[in-house]
């Protein structure tokens, strides 16, 4: 069984510097110090994020919620971990995750892909894969794999075993490596390709910056999100708000109120990057609209539930015409890196049949 | 000759600490006064006298102290065993991973191994708790028994203090797929929304304080039946955790962190009920 596998699979990558997948200028994100970047490490975590044996049952890798033509979101309203269990929240893509300082919807301490590795590896309320108490033999399991124990020894030298350390460290490494700056509108804004965008999609833009719409207060900066740190920044921006989605969120997803006990914080969430927005429908933190037409409309009503108290100053309300909101989606859908969801630089290495995904589930397409 | 003088110098160089006594403290885990074990049932559990199998039962206590006659504490200097005790900390597990502890390890934990000066000591303390400095670290570098995966509760930057779960044998059709007890730290609030946390408005530490122990022959018993005697084991409260994890806003908390001496939302606090002597 491990020939099959063996056979069809690509040498582990020797040790090799890394280059980020984007053109010079622009500036990577924030990279912890003790974990820097290498070819070796990103190629060891592409592996693992694709492979099912780190669930407790060997059906979940992080590829059954984060599928690359997808963006690496999952197309359902809410991810679906180990035995059919429901997430609590919508799946967000992961394109420039690594420029994140604030992971996931709405916790202000989750600030880093190490450490958030851990929620879904090892998370009990959901369980996702499951591996509370497990990791013995998740690690053992790995350690088995005659691929891993080269990539592992490749990418840490010092550490060359599967654990607590290393799968969060490399996991963290192939992520921040998930970049797309390549999207027609990068190529119209960036690189002076005037042809890049259609008509519709020019006017789009127009809207999204304008002061009917105020979009871009919350969407700003290169990925279309307030929440930012580059290399460049010794601290991280942050911005969550209040959109107005219900009168009263439920207490299953409070907002950040959760975590800060603070009344003004109820409901606020983590601002969503919008690169690749066209391809990870639904939307919202619970995944409870199903397109981008909704979501329009539920930012022109002044948010679906527009009499929360902590609503955001910013969410106004607007009438558009039909074609004001064709427009805005046109936009909305040139922010689609195509290359980022087949880049096989960041697709599953694995072969069809080897153990790491034999019995690897994966959202119905 | 020799062997006297080795002697000699062995006594002399442990002068210091001819003062200190190892004291070693037992602790026993029982559910409705029965001891637990991962291949047991257990009957009459909370309000609708449910039948339950444990399936997981550990804790973390920090902290220790001896009571000095006078009512001041000693605090105890735990052997630091590179497994379990890790500066004022242990964590004490009672599950060995066999029958329905599907999530267990084989090893199991149940005293408290240390050092007081030599002394007159007439009772015990500790907390029920990671102390904060060492709640909010980073858990895959963290030292054993940090590294536990089964204790994590890092979404909410800590680690489980207590995690006691029962599985309803006779739970109705759409009842909870267990009923977990499960304490920890809620809603940490930082300084700026990118630093780790300062402080969490509930802590949701139980300091435990045992008048009249008796080092030498006492044990300390953790019975969570007392503690859920008001909720109801075969239902969990709909779009909430599965039994009680101290998350603010669960119809399942209602009666049950009083009843750990914690209050919860505008609930007082009553005298904990979960720990005991014998
Ligand atoms: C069962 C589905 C599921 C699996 C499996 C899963 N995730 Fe996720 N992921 C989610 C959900 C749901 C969220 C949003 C969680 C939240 O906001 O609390 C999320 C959020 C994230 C985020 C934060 C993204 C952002 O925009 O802040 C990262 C990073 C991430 N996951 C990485 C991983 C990694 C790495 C793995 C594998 C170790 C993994 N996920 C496995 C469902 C899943
Ligand atoms: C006040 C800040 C703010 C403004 C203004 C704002 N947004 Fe948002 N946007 C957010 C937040 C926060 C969320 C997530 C809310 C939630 O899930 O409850 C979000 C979610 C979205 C999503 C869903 C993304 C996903 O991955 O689920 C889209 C699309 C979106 N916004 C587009 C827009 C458009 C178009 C406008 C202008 C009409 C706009 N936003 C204005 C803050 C804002």
């Amino acid at each position: 069984m491990g020939l099959v596998g063996a056979a069809a699979l690509a040498d582990p990558v020797a040790v090799a510097p890394f280059a980020w997948p984007m053109p010079a200028w622009i500036v990577p994100p924030h990279v912890p110090d003790d974990n820097p970047m290498s070819a070796a490490k990103v190629d060891l975590g592409r592996h693992l994020f694709h492979d099912a044996r780190l669930s407790r049952d060997s059906t979940v890798a992080c590829a059954s919620c984060h599928v690359q033509a997808l963006g690496f979101a999952d197309g359902r309203p809410r991810g679906l971990g180990i035995n059919d269990t429901p997430s609590t929240l919508n799946v967000p893509g992961l394109a420039n995750v690594g420029y994140l300082p604030a992971l996931t919807w709405a916790n202000p301490h989750m600030d880093s892909l190490e450490f958030q590795a851990l929620v879904p590896l090892f998370g009990e309320t959901p369980e996702e894969m499951g591996g509370a108490g497990q990791e013995v033999a998740i690690f053992a399991r790995l350690a088995a794999d005659p691929w891993y124990r080269t990539a592992f020894a490749a990418a840490f030298p010092d550490r060359p075993a599967p654990d607590l350390f290393t799968i969060t460290r490399a996991l963290a490494a192939y992520q921040r490596s998930l970049i797309a700056v390549n999207a027609p509108y990068d190529r119209y804004k960036y690189r002076g390709e005037v042809d890049a965008l259609s008509a519709a999609a020019k006017r789009g833009e127009q809207l999204f910056f304008d002061h009917r719409f105020e979009c871009y207060h919350c969407h700003s900066g290169i990925h279309f999100t307030n929440n930012l740190r580059t290399a460049r920044q010794p601290q991280g921006e942050v911005g969550f708000h209040n959109t107005g989605l219900y009168e009263s969120y439920p207490a299953t997803a409070p907002g950040l109120i959760e975590l800060t006990g603070r009344p003004e914080d109820a409901g606020r969430f983590r601002t969503p990057s919008l690169r690749n927005v066209a391809v990870t429908a639904p939307y919202m933190h619970d995944g409870s609209i199903p397109d981008l037409r909704g979501v329009i409309a539920h930012y022109a009503g002044g948010g679906r539930a527009p009499g929360h108290p902590q609503k955001d100053g910013m969410i106004v309300g607007f009438t558009p015409t039909e074609a004001e909101i064709d427009d805005l989606i046109a936009f909305l859908e040139s922010l689609t890196d195509r290359d980022f969801l087949t880049d096989p630089r960041h697709a599953d290495p694995w072969p069809p049949g080897h153990p790491a995904v034999a019995t690897r589930r994966m959202p119905a397409p | 000759m020799t062997r006297f003088a080795f002697a000699a110098a062995a006594a002399f160089a442990a002068t210091p600490a001819l003062a200190d006594m190892a004291v070693s403290i037992p602790f026993a885990a029982e559910i409705a006064g029965q001891p637990f074990a991962c291949t047991q049932t257990y009957a009459g559990l909370g309000r609708t006298r449910a039948e339950v199998q444990a399936v997981d039962f550990r804790l973390f206590v920090s902290n220790p102290a001896l009571i000095r006659a006078d009512g001041s504490l000693q605090s105890m200097t735990l052997d630091q065993d590179g497994a379990w005790q890790l500066g004022d900390l242990a964590l004490l597990d009672f599950e060995d991973a066999s029958g329905a502890c599907a999530n267990g390890t084989a090893g199991m934990n149940t005293t408290l191994r240390g050092t007081v000066p030599e002394g007159e000591y007439t009772g015990l303390s500790f907390t029920i708790g990671v102390p904060f400095d060492q709640n909010h670290i980073d858990p895959t570098q963290a030292p054993a028994p940090l590294n536990t995966t089964a204790m994590f509760w890092n979404w909410q930057g800590g680690y489980k203090f207590l995690r006691i779960d029962m599985v309803p044998t006779d739970r109705k059709n759409d009842g909870p797929r267990g009923w977990f007890l499960h304490l920890g730290s809620t809603m940490c609030d930082a300084a700026s929304k990118t630093e780790a946390p300062t402080a969490c408005k509930n802590g949701n530490r139980m300091e435990i304080r045992l008048d009249g122990f008796d080092i030498a022959q006492g044990t300390v018993v953790i019975d969570p039946a007392p503690v859920v005697a008001g909720a109801d084991l075969r239902a969990n409260a709909p779009d909430t955790s599965p039994g009680c994890m101290s998350f603010p806003g669960d119809a399942d908390c209602m009666t049950v962190m009083a009843a750990l001496g914690l209050g919860y939302m505008d609930v007082p606090a009553a005298t904990q009920s979960l720990v005991a002597q014998r």
